[in-house]
């Protein structure tokens, strides 16, 4: 452990039990200056932050909320290594902070007890005292200061209080000689010892080649078949031997794994608080209590729930509306005036319908996606959360998930990026993987464009019964689709891919509180920022790749010699300037020359390739065009087909006018040079089908990339969902055709 | 003195104290971490699977299946704080 000189940066560690109020503790201490990174190899973000006191900079890494320092994942790992130095993406810690919760001692103390056996300089910010007060429980700071040893620091982090002489605390508390007796009694230590000389010699070290200290000695003596086990000593039978001989010999010295531990740390809790806190003799029933009596009702809370979530839908789609519409005009202006200011050519077509479209189309969900990160953000400081989760367990555990996997997954009916986003609440990493990974299955807004246009355009307006209409029934069917789909994956995954034995389901319900409104915005702020820098370059990326592969080649000299096109020049050479029907002879040359441009591009070309592929699913080469050209962004197929079927690329499909030309268009088209007709039902519906299930959002692999940390789960989606859909689609074409001859 | 019954089975409002948890080790000393260990005192809130349960003065939800059982000992204490 380093000595800090006067200048150098002192690191501080901040950690703590969830629910302590950790982040706000975070907000208060560093302010805005505050930033999210990753820890390589690993899913947990890196939180750091910078503060000055006293003349002297500090760094807070702000570390996720545990219970214990018992390590059982890479990710949990991550804390350890932070505190023992051990990780390069953080300096060696010369404080650290302990967070925790005035009402709920006991437990918290498990923790701290484990952090002084560090042997760091440590703090303890004993939290939420405000709550503490209310609920007439008395805790004599000074007493458990001198019995714990180390400066207790009473704080309400909501309202800053007790955060400077926190800070004084911090500067104060003397960096050398931290030494702290240790719980265990005489055998076990005498274990620790031995195993780690052992250990020493046969030159066991971290993964990074330093060698075992005594706090990790104890945590593998005493986490049976846990993750240091595994990874320390791996298949080595003689090393598992020896510990296993040795945790005999602490069970016969009456000191059994892992029992021992938690005997011998409540017993030192004992000792520290006693003669501290003072409760009264009967237990109060809180506020949260009495919420709580309907909140989780097995029928008021469930409706009530219900409720919440419809009201939480209803303002995401219809504040986002104008936002939506607003960007996208904005977008659009800016596309026509690059257009009228610039030379034609290709960097105006980059510029235009590369960069501008391609991005602008994407960009105009952000209002969406920032509204579903406020509503969660609201709903996770308020503690309601929890309540969601609870309510929602026995349900999503018939599909091998936890309570907590439900909120992702029907965030991602509205936009996918924000769903996956949430799932880093759900600790176990197996169900979060797996919400991730079926949460692009849900049908977001994307896919409502295109569904709305081909259910107008091809599925007949019948009634049931005067009330069930046959293409609102289709779109419910499509929602079902998605669903289905989501429920089967998870199922599979987890008994697949994914299996392995779930730890306990245990959720700590928090008190309830009113949401900070500077917490909610950070988090707001920060997620969004995230996706724009995540999904941002791809999606820029991808855009460009996808208009150069519509642009080029650029062959004029072929497109020109097309008869089709020399008709329609003759026929506007024909016409004077100021004839009425030049406009519209001139729009219609223009729509031609876009149409033939675009087919005889790489794309199009790629798209008559492969059509024997997309044949069986009833789609001819124009269609497989336009679908390719859409992996990026679902919501371009509307205007890809608009294009390739001469209509031009500016498809109005919400209004009634456009949608009718859009149908007329495509009812048109027919195979080939045969006359057999291109559209029917079956068609539409394998094509609704296909976007129903396909991974067809550059921005969400982004994304799931992002939160695994690895190519491999992004690739994994695409790969499952395109096979899934391509599938799907054949189905549906062939059962429909089936159906139909 | 009272006999030792599955905490699922407590009814609302009931108060007892954990006897023994059985089950994985791991999960065990998950549980135990968490506070839920012998002598704790608990409260049940919400019975069911899950189950909300009072401890301490905080509330948790728990899931019991075939591999975790908490055995309890009903009393009449009144729920201890802090």
């Amino acid at each position: 452990m380093s000595t800090p000189t006067q200048t150098s940066t002192i690191t501080v560690a901040l950690t703590g039990n969830p629910n302590t109020g950790k982040s706000t503790l975070f907000s208060d201490l560093v302010g805005v200056h505050q930033q999210v990174g990753n820890y390589p190899g690993v899913t947990v973000e890196k939180k750091t932050g910078r503060m000055e006191y006293g003349g002297r900079r500090y760094r807070v890494v702000d570390l996720p909320g545990i219970y214990s320092l018992a390590p059982r994942s890479p990710d949990e790992m991550v804390t350890v290594d932070v505190l023992l130095g051990h990780t390069p993406a953080v300096d060696p810690i010369d404080v650290v902070v302990c967070i925790a919760d005035a009402c709920n001692l006991k437990r918290n103390l498990y923790l701290v007890s484990q952090v002084l056996e560090l042997g760091l300089p440590t703090v303890l910010a004993l939290n939420m005292i405000d709550v503490a007060d209310d609920e007439g429980i008395a805790i004599d700071v000074d007493r458990l200061a001198s019995q714990l040893g180390i400066p207790v620091v009473a704080t309400q982090a909501n309202r800053g209080r007790g955060v400077d002489r926190l800070k004084e605390a911090l500067s104060a508390v003397a960096p050398a000689a931290f030494e702290t007796e240790t719980p265990f009694p005489g055998p076990f230590e005498h274990e620790v010892v031995r195993l780690q000389s052992l250990l020493a010699e046969r030159g066991i070290g971290t993964s990074r080649g330093q060698p075992i200290s005594r706090f990790l000695v104890r945590r593998l003596l005493l986490d049976v078949n846990g993750y240091l086990q595994k990874t320390l000593l791996g298949d080595d039978a003689e090393l598992l031997e020896t510990l296993r001989e040795a945790r005999d010999r602490l069970a016969v010295a009456e000191c059994g794994v892992p029992g021992v531990e938690i005997r011998v740390r409540y017993a030192w809790i004992g000792r520290v608080l006693d003669g501290v806190v003072q409760t009264p003799a009967e237990y109060r029933t809180t506020l949260t209590d009495r919420v709580d009596r309907v909140l989780t009702h097995r029928f008021w809370g469930l409706a009530l729930f219900a409720l919440v979530m419809v009201v939480v839908f209803q303002a995401v789609f219809s504040w986002a509306e104008p936002l939506m519409g607003a960007i996208d005009g904005a977008f659009q202006s800016l596309g026509a005036w690059i257009e009228a200011t610039m030379a034609e050519g290709a960097l105006r077509s980059l510029l235009v319908d590369g960069v501008v479209g391609g991005v602008g189309g994407v960009l105009v969900f952000l209002p969406q996606i920032l509204i579903l990160f406020l509503f969660i953000g609201v709903l996770e400081d308020c503690g309601y959360m929890a309540r969601a989760a609870y309510l929602m367990d026995r349900a999503m555990v018939r599909v091998g998930l936890s309570g907590k996997s439900f909120i992702p997954l029907l965030a991602s009916c509205a936009c996918a990026v924000p769903g996956i986003m949430a799932a880093r609440v759900i600790e176990n990493e197996r169900d979060r993987l797996t919400t991730i990974l079926v949460a692009p299955l849900m049908t977001c807004s994307a896919r409502l464009p295109v569904y709305a246009l081909l259910i107008a355009a091809f599925i007949p307006a019948r009634t049931y019964f005067g009330v069930f209409g046959l293409q609102g029934l289709t779109l419910i069917a499509l929602y079902a689709v998605g669903m289905l789909a989501a429920v089967t994956a998870a199922l599979v995954l987890k008994r697949t891919l994914l299996r392995g034995q779930a730890p306990p389901f245990v959720m700590e319900l928090p008190r309830y509180k009113w949401p900070s409104p500077r917490i909610v915005v950070m988090r707001v702020f920060e997620r969004a920022s995230v996706f724009l820098r995540t999904a941002g370059t791809i999606i820029l990326a991808v855009s460009i790749l996808v208009w150069a592969a519509l642009y080029y080649p650029r062959d004029t000299q072929s497109v020109e010699a097309l008869p089709e096109i020399q008709r329609l020049r003759a026929e506007l050479a024909s016409l004077p300037a100021d004839d009425p029907r030049y406009e519209q002879a001139e729009a219609e040359l223009d729509r031609e020359l876009s149409g033939a441009y675009q087919r005889q591009s790489f794309l199009g070309r790629a798209g008559r390739w492969v059509e024997p592929v997309f044949r069986p699913l009833g789609w001819d080469w124009r269609i497989s065009c336009a679908v390719i050209a859409s992996f990026p962004a679902r919501e371009v197929v509307v205007a890809t087909l608009g294009v390739i079927f001469d209509l031009g690329e500016g498809v109005d499909a919400e209004s009634e006018e456009g949608a009718s030309r859009f149908r007329a268009t495509l009812e048109r088209a027919t195979w080939g040079e045969t006359d057999r007709k291109l559209f029917n039902v079956p068609v539409a519906l394998s094509l609704m089908v296909f976007f129903a299930l396909c991974a067809q959002c550059a921005a969400t692999l982004a994304v799931i990339r992002r939160e695994t940390n690895s190519w491999r789960w992004p690739a994994f989606t695409f790969a499952y969902m395109t096979t899934l859909a391509y599938l799907a689609a054949l189905a549906t074409y062939q059962t429909g055709m089936w159906i139909r001859g | 003195m009272e006999e030792l019954i599955p905490m699922n089975l407590l009814r609302a409002g009931q108060s007892a104290e954990v006897s023994q948890i059985q089950g994985p080790i791991e999960h065990v000393h998950r549980l135990e971490e968490f506070g839920l260990c012998r002598g704790a005192m608990i409260q049940m809130f919400r019975p069911g699977n899950p189950c909300i349960v009072r401890m301490a003065g905080n509330k948790f939800c728990l899931r019991s299946d075939d591999l975790l059982q908490i055995l309890v000992r009903r009393n009449g204490h009144a729920l201890e704080r802090g």
